[in-house]
């Protein structure tokens, strides 16, 4: 029989708290199972090993959590040419299964996103300077995290009025605004949402309590206001539709 | 003149690194008339972002009042020259 695991033991090994177990058991984004006298939740040790190994939950935690864990260095970009260096390992592992032209534009997708981070944070991230970037071809997915101020904090600067990180997100994917005024810059995330919504990819992105799921020929941004918050930005580039 | 943008690199993705580009190209671009055509050539190119081609294209294009885009076809290329 597999290892079972107590419920505060997998929740410190995931990073995330006990309630949050809790719900994703109801959700069925995570379940438990149900055993002893009193019914507690257990999980099986081989089940969260993968649920850890999962890129996302790894980078999500990451950038959520008040203490993070160090990152395992293959995950980690602590300067721009690390990232570009992994960026172009990417790049050749696309073409292993995919055209030239798909290459070329998740490669932007993922070097603009990327870029973005250290473009707004450098000297400035909240604790850990660097991002989060890896990749899983099975999974077809890419995904980057930064521990930065976040796109709110960077546009209010030269926008005050905005309230909160939806409407920033919003104006991040729309209007050609940078907080890095006088600079004339800030096409970064409208080219990002140029793509995704041309191809057959999808993209979640996060910053603050705002997630924006974009795919393609989406005209309108959904944008929902969530519940656990993070300071920076966290980004999912899916690509599963690809053969 | 024209410009191969492949020898600058073929994964050109960020704002310092299209800046230095930028920077290292000035002498040669300092011995150009500023009425000659420039030809940019973006044959090989793989990837290209806005960040990059913001630091490199739009000085060219205020420096030089003929500037010709040639080998577009990449589908970065294409999206990046849309949206600069």
């Amino acid at each position: 029989m597999d290892k079972l695991l107590s419920i505060g033991k997998t929740a410190k090994l995931i990073g995330i708290s006990i309630d949050t177990l809790r719900r994703w058991d109801f959700s069925g984004r995570l379940k438990s199972i149900r055993t002893g006298p009193k019914g507690h939740r257990f999980y099986n040790k081989s089940d969260i090993d993968q649920f850890i190994l999962e890129i996302d939950t790894v980078a999500l935690n990451w950038a959520k959590s008040d203490k993070p864990k160090e990152l395992d260095p293959e995950l980690y970009c602590q300067t721009r040419d690390i990232f570009q260096a992994r960026l172009e390992k990417l790049q050749s592992q696309l073409s292993k299964f995919t055209s030239i032209e798909v290459v070329s534009l998740i490669t932007a997708v993922a070097g603009e996103i990327g870029s973005n981070s250290f473009d707004h944070n450098l000297g400035n991230w909240s604790d850990i300077s660097g991002i989060f970037f890896s990749y899983s071809m099975r999974n077809r997915k890419v995904v980057l995290a930064d521990r930065g101020q976040g796109i709110l904090k960077t546009l209010k600067r030269v926008r005050p009025e905005l309230a909160n990180s939806s409407e920033a997100i919003k104006m991040a994917f729309t209007e050609t605004i940078s907080g890095r005024y006088p600079e004339t810059r800030g096409n970064g995330l409208k080219f990002v949402r140029s793509i995704i919504t041309k191809e057959p990819f999808s993209l979640t992105f996060q910053t603050g309590d705002a997630k924006l799921y974009l795919k393609k020929d989406d005209i309108e941004l959904n944008i929902q206001k969530i519940e656990s918050s993070i300071k920076g930005c966290f980004a999912v580039i899916n690509f599963e539709e690809l053969p | 003149m024209k410009i191969d943008i492949k020898k600058f690199g073929t994964t050109l993705i960020s704002r310092p690194a299209g800046k230095e580009a930028w920077l290292a190209f000035q002498p040669t671009l300092n011995e150009i008339k500023s009425d000659e055509t420039i030809i940019v050539d973006f044959d090989g190119v793989v990837v290209l972002t806005p960040s990059w081609a913001d630091e490199f294209l739009t000085p060219l294009r205020q420096k030089f009042k003929e500037v010709e885009l040639i080998n577009t076809n990449n589908p970065s290329v294409k999206a990046t020259l849309a949206i600069l």
